[in-house]
């Protein structure tokens, strides 16, 4: 069990990583990636929903007629996004601010629905929050790295903090829509077209 | 009508395009886009979908959740909503018109769980929009998502006998032509402002 | 408090207002009439309209092979249509080659009836039945491996060919909520009409297996379907090579009795795969057959280097065991039953030894 575990890990976050090999879930998080700030709350609310979805789903999966599991996995799902909702909203009220709509799209995260459907549905409890925990962070190191970069041209800073000086002219487009489909077109390629082959050789 | 609302229907085509500038509806789009006929298909579905459940949930959410001060739920009701009517909508769809099924009905299934018409219905709401708006809102952002969608699909067939680099094919070509497409539709920012 | 109720409140009425409607909407709209099917230009059934035509035809008692339960996700229930107004789906094309798309070959479970239409399926499907069956005995062949023996009930008698299977019906229990069927091979000769033998492993968590292993019991009603299958000995006089280990001796044996009962003498060798001792199992039987037929050696193998030290017999990978003893493929024949893993591994082997692709049959359980 526990070497299953571990393969798990290696899988979902480098050689089947969600974003970078299957091209899922980009859809909401993509959109807060111009500030690392955002983007890290954005990641722990989905890895947070992803795992104990899975988690809720595989305690329940005998139990759900099979006409109706889409509707009752998207109430499971609409129900942990509701609480990371809440939870901003009063611990972190300026953030909430700013996700604005793109907290309650957790719901709609080809990721959540994909692991609670493809491995919540047919595990036990544990490994599904697992395989949820790894899918979410393998997903969340990209977009964190995406972040980075985006927050570091565009606006010269990281975190908040400013690191480049006041000489250094901003890239707005790297703060603009364009600059998140170039970064992440940009990683694809070098991952798939470069290293994803030499993993496979070993 | 008002001045108001033909800026909301354009804006929210060209310049707050739903998916080349906030991102929803990405996963359909990159998968579905490899065929041409498919891709307005599917745009053409969600451009439906969005016009009924935009205004449909502007008067659920202010008849019903606001009045009860209860509006921390819109997720679970929204979601229910458009899952509902989906099912609905493809149930008499299937039964009074075969080739309006098959051109349309049978990717229904598909965009239950599509984020755009989900997020399309959440900003709705925090624009605070009134409902003549929200209708406009909803359609012009149909409209917008099938633009792209049709526009990345007829482009990656133009490209599609080229041959790439390693490791660009599919996915990587796909969001440098969004990329570029949404350049192209920040252009418009000058005529049509940005909300 | 208040803010309680008025949440579930609301949660639970619009909830219930959308199931209603479209509960009416089904109601109202999903009327349709009967439809006539007429399959293979003989026989015509009255099915229900609206429904998928591989769940109109299993109303009909006429089953199509599937093992996804009509989901599309196997690809297996293909069906040739010959007049049907659907363009072929987007849920489809995955499944379906060129050459299946110009014979007008569809996936059962996708297409909906909505008008007559006249189908092609193979005429072994005719003969196809639901049986009703009573659990006769259930023996432990080893620690894994049950053998379930079934009585035909009623007045019905099945009437298959040995290696053919059957798909076994397990209904609802703890391990699944609604009714599953799972394929089987028939380990009893063709002779006896009224009763079958299945020879069935425990799969952990497999949903069929663990119903067998842990809640049969004897006396139950069991229902099957079948049978199925075009695993059964061709009519050749070519020599013939038996390869299967564990469960997968079913369809054998079943083939080796038949061939006893009808005097067939031909020359056959049967390799079977075991890791250790504990494995093996109905060595008695083999010794018998062996005996009764002179051309026939059954040759045991164990895959565990280090088990069994008292061990006389061959050991090593199944293939490796093949490959020794098997020196041309020349007027040979080949049955395989097992993993897709031991099967790919095994055509490989034959392949090389040039018996032809055409010539090697097998049935891979996943």
């Amino acid at each position: 069990m526990v070497k299953k575990n571990n393969s798990m890990f290696k899988e979902n976050i480098i050689t089947n990583n969600p974003i970078l090999v299957q091209v899922l879930g980009i859809c909401s998080t993509l959109a807060v990636t111009n500030s690392v700030k955002n983007t890290i709350v954005m990641c722990i609310g989905l890895i947070f929903t992803v795992s104990l979805s899975s988690f809720s789903l595989s305690i329940i999966r005998k139990l759900i007629p099979s006409k109706v599991r889409m509707i009752i996995e998207v109430l499971v799902i609409s129900f942990w996004v509701i609480i990371v909702d809440l939870a901003l909203k009063a611990y972190l009220p300026e953030i909430s601010k700013q996700l604005g709509p793109y907290v309650g799209l957790i719901i709609t995260n080809c990721i959540v629905m994909g692991r609670t459907e493809a491995f919540g549905l047919q595990n036990p409890p544990i490994p599904s929050f697992l395989d949820g925990l790894t899918s979410g962070l393998g997903y969340s190191i990209v977009l964190i790295f995406i972040a980075i970069i985006r927050e570091l041209l565009g606006a010269g800073s990281i975190y908040g903090f400013k690191l480049l000086g006041s000489n250094w002219v901003s890239w707005n487009i790297m703060i603009m829509a364009p600059g998140a489909f170039f970064l992440l077109a940009l990683i694809i390629w070098i991952v798939k077209g470069y290293f994803l082959p030499k993993i496979e050789k070993k | 009508m008002n001045i108001s609302s033909i800026a909301i229907l354009f804006g929210s085509i060209i310049t707050g395009n739903i998916l080349l500038s906030y991102y929803l509806g990405m996963c359909s789009f990159l998968s579905i886009s490899r065929e041409l006929k498919s891709a307005i298909g599917l745009g053409v579905a969600v451009t439906f979908v969005m016009a009924i459940t935009t205004p449909l949930n502007w008067i659920v959410y202010n008849i019903i959740l606001v009045p009860l001060n209860i509006t921390y739920l819109r997720f679970i009701v929204f979601i229910m909503v458009i899952a509902g009517i989906v099912q609905i909508l493809e149930m008499i769809i299937e039964r009074f018109s075969q080739t309006l099924y098959y051109s349309l009905g049978i990717f229904l299934p598909l965009i239950t769980v599509n984020c755009a018409i989900l997020g399309v219905n959440l900003f709705m709401i925090i624009r605070q929009y009134s409902f003549i708006n929200s209708i406009f809102y909803g359609i012009g952002s149909g409209i917008g998502w099938l633009l792209a969608i049709t526009l990345l699909a007829a482009i990656k067939q133009k490209i599609s006998k080229n041959i790439l680099p390693k490791g660009v094919e599919g996915a990587a070509i796909s969001l440098i032509i969004s990329g570029i497409m949404a350049i192209a539709f920040m252009g418009f920012s000058g005529i049509i402002p940005i909300n | 408090m208040s803010i309680f109720f008025s949440s579930v409140l609301a949660v639970t009425s619009i909830s219930s207002f959308l199931v209603i409607l479209i509960l009416v909407i089904d109601l109202i709209i999903n009327n349709y009439p009967n439809f006539d099917i007429n399959i293979n230009n003989k026989k015509t059934i009255k099915v229900e309209g609206g429904k998928p035509l591989l769940f109109a035809l299993k109303d009909k008692e006429i089953f199509i092979p599937s093992a996804c339960g009509g989901r599309g996700s196997c690809g297996y229930c293909k069906v040739k249509v010959l007049n049907t107004s659907t363009p072929y789906l987007p849920t489809e094309l995955p499944y379906l080659t060129d050459e299946e798309k110009k014979n007008n070959i569809r996936l059962s479970c996708q297409i909906k009836v909505k008008s007559n239409l006249n189908i092609e399926i193979p005429e072994s499907l005719f003969s196809v039945h639901q049986y009703e069956t009573k659990v006769l005995s259930l023996t432990d062949l080893t620690y894994d491996i049950k053998q379930v023996t079934l009585e035909i009930e009623k007045d019905q008698n099945i009437d298959f060919k040995s290696g053919q299977y059957i798909q076994f019906e397990v209904p609802p229990y703890k391990l699944t909520s609604e009714t599953v069927y799972r394929a089987y091979s028939i380990a009893s000769a063709p002779s006896d009409n009224k009763k079958i033998e299945l020879e069935i492993r425990l799969v952990p968590n497999g949903i069929c297996t663990t119903y067998v292993h842990q809640y049969l019991k004897v006396g139950d009603k069991v229902k099957i379907n079948g049978p199925y299958g075009e695993f059964y000995l061709r009519p050749t006089d070519a020599e013939i090579i038996f390869i299967a280990g564990g469960s997968g001796m079913a369809p054998i044996k079943s083939i080796l009795l038949d061939m006893k009962e009808k005097g067939i003498n031909r020359k056959a060798t049967y390799f079977f795969g075991a890791k250790t001792k504990k494995d093996l199992f109905l060595l008695d039987l083999m010794e018998d057959l062996m005996k009764a037929m002179p051309n026939f050696k059954f040759i045991p193998a164990l895959s565990d280097l280090n088990a069994d030290p008292d061990w006389q017999g061959e050991r090593g990978l199944i293939t490796d065991v093949v490959d020794k003893y098997i020196l041309s493929g020349e007027n040979k024949e080949a049955y395989l039953c097992g993993s897709p893993g031991m099967i790919n591994a095994c055509i490989g082997v034959l392949t090389k030894k040039g018996i032809p692709n055409e010539k090697i049959y097998y049935d891979k359980f996943a």
